[in-house]
């Protein structure tokens, strides 16, 4: 092995043959039932999870979900073989392996769960997992920042279908993913339906990369290849397309859900395609085209008509099989010469041949040349984008300019960097890549060939089934043929062939002119930035704001809450009692309100200590005084020496804190307290207005005199009728004091010292 | 009568008496050095009256003419406060010894505090209501200010106690307007005198003023101010108690007065409710953004958290205080392991809380940092985890009942809470290499927890270990 040391062929053991053992048998598993299933069958498998929430873990095996599970679990096999070489000695392989497959069969569960919460849970683990693998290489900043923000933009996208989802299972009464597409028009018709479908689209937009929310996906480029191979070309990006392929029985039809995915779909493809002209980077390019690819898939199903959902499912697999491949021959590339940069890539074609034709064939059918099954699915895109209900001109047009710029960037990815003279000195000597490494990208480009020639395979298996599932039984899927006569979509591409030529011809001018223009334009990417800055600054600012750490400043928060919700409760009820009879007042009792409101203005602006002490109690004594007034000597009394003792304590506590330091006006203070004090007034004055429950009086008024024999029923109740329980008050005030002394005390005792 | 109203309290008579013995045994023995036997004796006491509680059938009783109720609700709120609290206690023992902080008071304090829980989920009236709530918080006054040579430790107890007091006067004012206009103490006179159409303007008003003082014992927003600066001034055992027993008691009391005596009057507190939940879920998320303490953002984790349980009881229904004390229950549990960690967060044997220090720690320890990742995924609600159960069903209960702003506005906190959760996770395996990694000691009994907690997030997503329906059992003999 004239190899890096770490490089052997002896791959990685049980853990690297393992997963692909696995995942194989899978692929074999699923190939079995596609009889069952082109027949028209459906199988279920239903487990109970918890009942009571109506969730069960159940399984369903129709068109749409056993044409993902194929090409998850054939891609899967694939992959894995490939990675066990293209990582063969990693220190960390084990752990690699074990993401990898934890997310492969995540994937199978989200495209085979049969209720909308168990969905939604492998949807979360193909998060969770592609996080892992994105963030592999954590050594690397850039992969690191990646993988947060791969994590933050789906999962947020996540989010937002869990709540899209529990409505929608509000709406339709059920998370059973089956009763909910029978019931279409109920959910249609539902008042919830606009919130239902946005946050629904807000989960599989996010997860799809559809623009404004793709720049993570690039980003996402930082996973090693067989990661971006498999999570961003044929797999996790697919499951937002799979979510909408899955619910468009029960959400479509509708002018809005027609616009948000026909507006949506076509901008990404467009943005894609150009953005894809742009890249130098291999892989990058790569990936844009994979937007364009995602943005084409869910332009399509936005329709309703059987070419585009027939267009929707060729190009689903026609795409995942190319696109696989020639992720797989980049790494190939990568791996072999140590670069992906097209400008210094050349003349591999003599050096690595099984890849130079796998790459060829891969992107024969990503060009669209006929006779590869991407020539078929072009042909129905544009068969489809004729049918469709909105702009077909437009939407032609779009995927029209969207293929073109495709079959450049084939051009650019697949022939060049093997045809053209050498550009320069490469950092490693090419050599052809070891068989497992080539068996991803020669199969799956030779499928392409295959299918391309005998469409009918493709058609009866599995093309048939999916559009039966989106249409119904009595509809039936376009025919899948290489020839189709002379019509409007032959014309189309042949005119997608002289374009995309030209634009091949060109592409090097174009690039720089495409550089140059999203320099100076710019992106979601530095906005993300932006915004993760700006949920710091404003936790930092609401932190300052909110939890200074000063006691009295919660108390100003505590109290101004207090003051929003008596005002808001008085406003509320627009209950407003205006005090009454206040001509009734005599002299004595508007000389005790004064007397209150002095010691209360005197505690308030005093700068002595023990002088704001005597303000308080000057304003209990008024307290006091009042009873008086009202005929209550016995409570003013009880009043009169519950203030004095507390004047007293309070003194002594008081007296030991440092002085008080020079006066500050704090006029916010003042008004909170105005405010809560009136708010406390009206509020009064507004519960008054409601009769009092007088039984408790009234059973004191009846019973006083006969069975205590005492005419003053505060003085009965306090000594007769509660009398245990004033004797319990009473200890407790000794027992109070007698702390209080022990405290003091010792307190006083140790400042001595 | 009596025998029997007894018997009908005989758990918290006692954990009481057992309290007080416990401390008359301490003072006249060996004072601090008897400590550690008192914590064992405790966790221990605590733990034998979760099961007598647990297993103690399923009937509903009352004592004191129903100012005690003792229904599935209670005991089952009682029995997560139980053994959370025994937990915490045997966890911070080796913490407190190493700093010679463990004084025989503090089990005994754990005790008491307990059992005015017991009280408080138990309360039938609202007197009963007030002693459990003041014995309880008088008590955890005390354990904040434990390091009493701290000053960090001193000003949170202080700044807990002012607000506290006021809180409590709050609460005791709302319940003498609800005596005033409904005439009686009990719950269940104050139900029949509210009435269903709508509740009398004294009423109202006792209820607006409860609210406040309840919701300052869950650490809502705006109330939440002195969470924060406890969780951090507070030693950090003292914080694994704040963050476990008292949550889930502190939100079986509001429920408890809610439906037991508002519970005729949803409409009126629904949205009350609702609001306290929303600022929670929010403030709670982003505040944390920015926290690079461990135990000053878990403090923010408990308020989105319980804005979540808020959230659940707002929806009024049977169903919604199913997916409060489920919630509660798994939050409990992940904190209880979450803080099982943080105790054994120490660099050279001093404890550390600044979440730098997790950098590359799945290197040093790959399984310690499996169960914290779990934990964290689980505390933001990733599923197929039990965390994620929870917030399902407190999301359920609020679109259930019609309330599905809320039900969206939690899943939009919900993600910006996961930020934080994820940064521990990020450091923990994507971090840079750094010198002085933590200390690799963890005693037995943290790593015990540390992974049954973990364990039971990944495990429980088979059937919840049964808490669903429980608590399904629990919310039918409080909403009727």
């Amino acid at each position: 092995m004239g190899q890096a040391g770490r490089t052997t062929r002896a791959g990685n053991g049980i853990a690297g043959r393992l997963p692909v053992a696995l995942a194989g048998a899978l692929f074999a598993v699923f190939a079995a039932l596609i009889p069952q299933i082109a027949e028209g069958h459906i199988l279920m498998l239903a487990l109970d999870w918890v009942p009571a929430l109506g969730i069960s873990l159940s399984l369903r095996i129709d068109g749409l979900s056993l044409t993902f599970a194929l090409l998850i679990s054939g891609i899967g096999t694939l992959v894995l073989l490939y990675s066990n070489s293209y990582l063969a000695g990693h220190p960390h392989y084990p752990r690699f392996a074990l993401f990898l497959t934890a997310f492969l069969l995540s994937m199978l569960g989200l495209v085979l769960a049969d209720d909308l919460i168990v969905l939604f849970v492998f949807w979360e683990l193909t998060t969770v997992t592609s996080y892992l693998l994105i963030g592999f290489s954590h050594e690397n900043a850039t992969s690191r920042r990646a993988a947060l923000q791969a994590l933050f933009v789906t999962g947020a996208g996540g989010l937002a279908f869990l709540a899209g989802l529990i409505l929608l299972g509000a709406a339709a009464g059920t998370f059973e993913i089956s009763a909910i597409l029978a019931r279409g028009e109920a959910i249609r018709g539902h008042a919830l339906y606009l919130p239902i479908l946005g946050l629904i689209l807000a989960g599989a937009f996010t997860k799809s990369a559809q623009v404004p929310f793709h720049f993570w996906l690039p980003n996402a480029m930082a996973a090693p290849t067989p990661v971006s191979a498999f999570l961003h070309s044929a797999t996790m990006v697919k499951a937002g397309i799979y979510l909408l392929a899955r619910l468009h029985p029960a959400l479509s039809g509708t002018g809005t859900w027609l616009w948000a995915l026909t507006i949506a779909g076509a901008a990404t493809a467009v943005f894609a395609s150009v953005m894809a002209l742009r890249q130098t980077d291999l892989k990058l390019a790569l990936a844009y085209t994979t937007l364009m690819a995602l943005g084409t898939l869910t332009l399509f199903l936005g329709q309703s008509s059987a070419y585009a959902l027939t267009a929707f499912v060729t190009f689903l697999i026609v795409h995942s099989l190319y696109k696989a491949a020639l992720f797989l021959v980049v790494g190939c590339v990568d791996h072999a010469t140590g670069t992906r940069e097209a400008e210094v890539l050349g003349g591999l074609g003599r050096a690595m041949p099984v890849t130079a034709l796998a790459a060829a064939v891969a992107a024969m059918s990503m060009a669209g040349f006929p006779p590869f099954l991407g020539f078929i699915g072009k042909e129905l895109k544009y068969a489809g984008a004729l049918a469709v209900a909105s702009e077909p001109a437009l939407v032609a047009g779009a995927v029209l300019l969207a293929n073109a710029l495709m079959l450049a960037v084939a051009g650019v990815v697949a022939f060049r960097p093997f045809w053209r003279p050498a550009a320069g000195a490469l950092p490693r000597t090419p050599h052809e890549a070891p068989w497992p490494m080539l068996a991803g990208p020669v199969v799956l480009a030779a499928l392409g060939a295959v299918f391309g020639l005998a469409p009918g395979l493709l058609q009866g298996a599995l093309v048939d089934p999916v559009v039966e599932g989106f249409l119904g039984t009595e509809a039936e899927a376009k025919q899948l043929a290489l020839w189709a006569g002379v019509n409007l979509p032959l014309i189309l591409s042949l005119a997608t062939f002289v374009l995309g030529l030209a634009l091949y011809a060109a592409h090097r001018p174009l690039r720089a002119a495409l550089i140059r223009l999203d320099a100076a334009t710019p992106g979601m990417d530095a906005g993300w930035d932006g915004f993760i800055d700006a949920l710091r600054a404003l936790a930092a600012w609401q932190t300052g704001l909110l939890q200074s750490g000063v006691l009295r400043r919660y108390l100003f928060i505590t109290f101004a809450t207090v003051l929003l919700g008596l005002g808001g409760t008085i406003v509320a009820r627009g209950v407003w009692a205006a005090p009454e009879g206040l001509a009734g007042v005599s002299w004595k009792q508007a000389a005790l309100v004064a007397l209150i409101l002095a010691g209360a203005a005197l505690a308030v602006i005093t700068r002595s200590r023990i002088a704001a002490v005597a303000g308080l109690g000057v304003t209990g004594i008024g307290v006091a005084l009042v009873f008086i007034v009202f005929g209550a000597p016995d409570v003013a009394i009880t009043q009169l020496l519950v203030e004095t003792l507390v004047v007293v304590l309070v003194a002594v506590a008081m007296l030991r804190l440092p002085r008080l330091g020079p006066r500050r006006r704090r006029p916010a203070d003042a008004a909170l307290a105005i405010g809560v004090g009136a708010a406390v007034s009206a509020t009064l004055l507004a519960v008054l207005l409601a009769p009092l429950d007088r039984r408790v009086t009234a059973f004191f008024e009846a019973t006083s005199w006969p069975e205590a024999h005492g005419r003053n029923i505060v003085n009965v109740i306090l000594v007769d009728f509660r009398a245990l329980d004033t004797f319990g008050e009473i200890a407790v005030v000794l027992i109070a004091a007698l702390s209080a002394y022990a405290l003091l005390r010792g307190t006083a005792g140790r400042g001595e010292k | 009568m009596i025998s029997a109203d007894i018997s009908t309290v005989l758990p918290e008579i006692v954990l009481a008496v057992y309290a007080m013995l416990a401390l008359i045994f301490a003072v006249y023995t060996g004072k601090d050095k008897t400590a550690g036997l008192v914590v064992w004796a405790s966790a221990g006491a605590l733990l034998a009256a979760a099961f007598w509680i647990g297993f103690s059938g399923t009937d509903t009783r009352t004592a004191f003419n129903g100012a005690f109720v003792n229904d599935s609700f209670a005991r089952f709120a009682k029995v997560v406060i139980l053994l959370s609290a025994a937990a915490v206690l045997v966890m911070g023992k080796d913490y407190m010894a190493r700093r010679d902080l463990l004084r025989f008071e503090y089990p005994v304090l754990v005790v008491l505090s307990v059992v005015g829980m017991m009280m408080m989920v138990s309360a039938g009236d609202l007197m009963s209501l007030y002693m459990g709530l003041e014995l309880q918080s008088l008590a955890l006054y005390v354990v904040a200010s434990l390091r009493r040579d701290s000053v960090k430790s001193t000003e949170a107890g202080l700044k807990y106690f002012v607000l506290g007091a006021l809180s409590s006067g709050m609460l005791l004012y709302g319940a003498s307007l609800t005596y005033g206009y409904a005439g009686t103490t009990l719950f269940s006179g104050i139900i029949a005198a509210a009435g269903t159409e709508g509740l009398s303007l004294g009423l109202l008003f006792g209820l607006v003023f409860m609210i406040t003082g309840l919701a300052f014992k869950v650490s809502a927003v705006p109330f939440h101010m002195w969470t924060p600066d406890v969780y951090e001034g507070s030693p950090t055992p003292v914080t694994a108690f704040f963050a476990t027993a008292p949550k889930m008691a502190a939100m079986g009391l509001f429920a408890r007065v809610m439906h037991d005596a508002f519970g005729g009057a949803t409409q009126d507190w629904g949205q009350v409710i609702a609001l306290l939940a929303v600022l929670s879920m929010f403030l709670g998320a982003v505040a944390a953004i920015g926290q690079r303490n461990i135990k000053r953002l878990m403090a923010y984790s408990s308020i989105t958290h319980m804005g979540f349980a808020l959230m659940a009881l707002a929806a009024g229904t049977a169903g919604g205080v199913q997916a409060m004390l489920i919630y509660m229950a798994i939050y409990v549990t992940m904190n209880v392991g979450t803080f099982a960690f943080i105790l054994s967060m120490e660099k050279d044997g001093q404890p550390v809380t600044d979440i730098g220090a997790l950098n590359m720690y799945s290197r040093a320890e790959p399984l310690k940092a499996l169960a914290v990742l779990v934990l964290m995924f689980s505390l933001a609600g990733v599923p197929p985890l039990v965390g994620f159960f929870g917030k399902f069903y407190a999301l359920k209960a609020a679109v259930d009942a019609d309330m599905a702003w809320l039900a969206i506005a939690g899943v939009v906190a919900s993600v910006i809470s996961a930020f934080y959760y994820l940064r521990i996770v990020f450091y923990m395996y994507f971090g840079e290499d750094r010198d002085g990694a933590l200390d690799g000691t963890m005693s037995p009994v943290l790593w015990g927890l540390l992974m049954a907690s973990a364990a039971i997030m990944l495990v429980g997503v088979i059937n919840l270990f049964g808490v669903e329906g429980l608590a399904a059992v629990a919310a039918q003999t409080l909403v009727n």
